[in-house]
């Protein structure tokens, strides 16, 4: 999402059980850097399924694994098509730095070769999804600048409301982005991310629940506002700190079927 | 002992490091030529591919893939023995082939690939100059595919440098069009004459190449060197006995390559290039330059692609080959693809020769249904002069019909 607080799909959606410590509750970079504190894992591991609802509710589905190593920010991540056939085998590379926008590059069985994702390609939609190359990668919470709009009310529970703006406006496609992150556990709740100043996609995060201490969404709801379309990811067999090896996360583990 | 063997593969963890993967899919395309050739009068062809391919990953150091190929076609272009090909290297293609069969190695930053499989240089589109070691089927010039080879290939990985090794004892050309059909453009004035394949042996000895990568943040780039033969064919008439027999006789020279290529991103656009030159002690075969430089920009959901592929030839002795790669060259070319949503797809494809007397023009739609089918239609529009390499193919263009159900 460009938010900076790892909003992105590969991690962001888990938060610790214990209670908020952050001294400075009102000060929007703490508040974010607390919450990217409490996901940060060395590892992880999910079956993820892709539901795509068009503006007339058609569905399609698509799964896929994805394996993340690494500091927050700072990270690698491999994700593998496993359906529909067609698409099967598939995969994307990740390599996130924390200063800049990411490296990717995506492996395609068909034509047997890899090909770099540049960067203005990542405000493309990811295979037809409504969430973009931009989506897929993570963002350290020193990329951004933070400002406090107020508190609000996520599905019952208290939030603040943060609007981050990336200090390198042409890494991202988005202007800027509002996040909601519960005061209860900082867990992220909802982002909108802007063109200028019109919102175009809304991340719901659902479905928490706890996983060995850390809180997780378990169900992501992307919406394109602009298409009217939405798309539904699913986490299933979440695991964190897996034993993984770096040399796993390359382009010529990429190849791999 | 056994006992234990079967607890140990039954336990959770050899479970869990233990994988089988499949994918695989029917394809039946039908193509339609609208117009007579020459030499082939048949304006609908209809094909079918079966495809499975296997991957079995025992242990997290390494990974087995399997891979057959079952084809069939009215066109009398698959033969029509069931016995399993290993090589491919036939005229006709195999009715049953092994499209892989390799085994991974993983250690460390260092990955060997023994067994059948693809190895792809190239990072160009369309024309792609140090693609060595990748033979195509060249049935259908235009809508052509990757053949596999037999070889080693051996990599290693560290940091931002990659070293990759290439070993291929058995050598397979592309699989170049058919003499009795329209592929093979036969000039109007040459109606009456039968071509026959009059070539010799496939070259016999192996083929090696060895190419260092360097990839960062701004940009990657790669030095090769090849050295073993060009899988594109020189070309000779032969006498035959009937004067209206033509022999036509394919020739494979030794081959040494030297290449580059670059990808560079921007904001913008994303550069790449890609040459190599070729060389051969060959006295028939020329010593040239082939270079491809592109943009590409995607942008939404459109991806655009657009250069120029082009040929110096240093040293001209060759009177005839089969080179679509230089065929290509000379030209301007572009492709644009728009992804409509999950389902649907469109791609524009096109090459026009820089002198004009040579272009093609495909078009395509595609969308899938359900998680299984998918139809695509094609269209290929193809004009120019008939002593152009594109221009003598001005009678093919052609629709094309394919459904696939992957599974």
């Amino acid at each position: 999402m460009g938010t900076g607080i790892g909003c992105g799909v590969a991690l962001a959606l888990s938060i610790f059980t214990w209670p908020a410590v952050v001294d400075a509750a009102d000060d929007p970079r703490q508040i974010v850097l607390e919450s990217q504190k409490r996901t940060d894992v060395k590892s992880q591991r999910y079956e993820g399924l892709l539901q795509v609802f068009d503006a007339k509710g058609k569905v399609s589905d698509k799964r896929w694994t994805l394996e993340r190593i690494g500091a927050h920010g700072d990270s690698k991540m491999v994700l593998r098509f496993t359906a529909p056939a067609e698409v099967k085998g598939v995969a994307l590379l990740v390599v996130n730095h924390p200063d800049r926008a990411s490296d990717q590059w995506m492996w395609t069985p068909g034509v047997e070769r890899d090909r770099r994702i540049a960067l203005q390609d990542r405000s493309t939609r990811f295979f037809g999804t409504d969430f973009s190359f931009e989506d897929m990668e993570e963002r350290d919470v020193n990329q951004y600048d933070y400002v406090l709009l107020g508190d609000d009310t996520v599905d019952g529970m208290a939030c603040w409301k943060i609007q981050s703006t990336p200090k390198q406006t042409k890494s991202s496609q988005y202007t800027k982005a509002v996040v909601w992150i519960r005061k209860d556990n900082y867990a992220v709740t909802r982002v909108e991310s802007y063109v200028k100043d019109q919102a175009v996609r809304r991340l719901a995060y659902g479905d928490f629940v706890n996983i060995v201490g850390i809180w997780t969404a378990r169900q992501l709801d992307m919406s394109d506002l602009r298409r009217g379309s939405r798309t539904r990811l699913t986490l299933e067999k979440l695991q964190y700190n897996v034993a993984m090896k770096d040399e796993d996360f390359t382009l010529q583990a990429l190849r791999r079927q | 002992m056994a006992l234990a063997a079967v607890a140990l593969a039954l336990s959770p963890g050899a479970t869990a490091a233990q994988s089988i993967t499949q994918r695989g899919f029917v394809d039946a395309t039908v193509v339609f030529y609208p117009q007579d050739a020459t030499n082939d009068r048949v304006q609908l062809v209809g094909d079918l591919i079966a495809r499975e391919e296997v991957f079995v990953k025992p242990a997290a150091w390494v990974q087995f893939a399997g891979g057959l190929d079952a084809r069939a076609n009215t066109h009398d272009q698959v033969e029509r023995s069931w016995r399993l090909d290993l090589g491919d290297r036939r005229p006709l293609r195999p009715a049953l082939s092994l499209r892989r069969l390799t085994a991974t190695f993983t250690h460390g930053p260092w990955t060997v690939d023994a067994g059948r499989q693809f190895i792809r240089w190239g990072k160009a589109d369309i024309v792609t100059p140090t693609d060595h070691f990748a033979p195509r089927d060249f049935l259908s010039v235009i809508d052509n595919e990757f053949l596999p080879v037999a070889g080693v290939r051996a990599a290693v990985q560290w940091r931002s440098e990659s070293i990759e090794g290439v070993w291929v004892p058995l050598f397979t050309p592309s699989r170049t069009p058919l003499l009795n059909q329209r592929w093979t453009a036969v000039p109007e004035g040459a109606a009456s004459l039968s071509l026959v394949d009059a070539s010799g042996p496939l070259p016999e000895g192996s083929q090696a190449g060895i190419r260092w990568g360097h990839t960062t943040g701004a940009y990657e780039w790669s030095a090769s060197f090849f050295d073993g033969f060009n899988h594109l064919p020189d070309i000779s008439l032969t006498p035959e006995a009937s004067p209206f027999v033509v022999g036509i006789a394919k020739s494979y020279p030794d081959l040494q390559s030297y290449g580059f290529d670059l990808a560079v991103p921007t904001r913008w656009v994303t550069f790449k290039g890609e040459t190599a030159y070729f060389t051969s002690a060959s006295p028939t075969s020329d010593t040239y330059v082939l270079y491809v430089v592109q943009l590409e920009r995607q942008t939404g959901e459109w991806m655009l692609v657009g250069g120029y592929a082009g040929e110096v030839v240093t040293e001209q002795r060759a009177q005839l080959t089969f080179a679509p790669d230089r065929g290509l060259t000379r030209s301007l070319v572009a492709r644009a693809s728009y992804t409509i949503d999950a389902n649907r797809s469109t791609a524009l494809e096109t090459a026009i020769r820089q002198n004009g007397h040579g272009a093609y023009v495909k078009g395509e739609y595609s969308q899938a249904r359900g998680q299984h089918w998918r139809a695509t239609v094609t269209g290929a529009l193809i004009r120019g002069h008939v002593d152009d390499f594109l221009g003598q193919y001005r009678r093919n263009s052609h629709v094309t019909l394919s459904i696939r159900y992957s599974f």
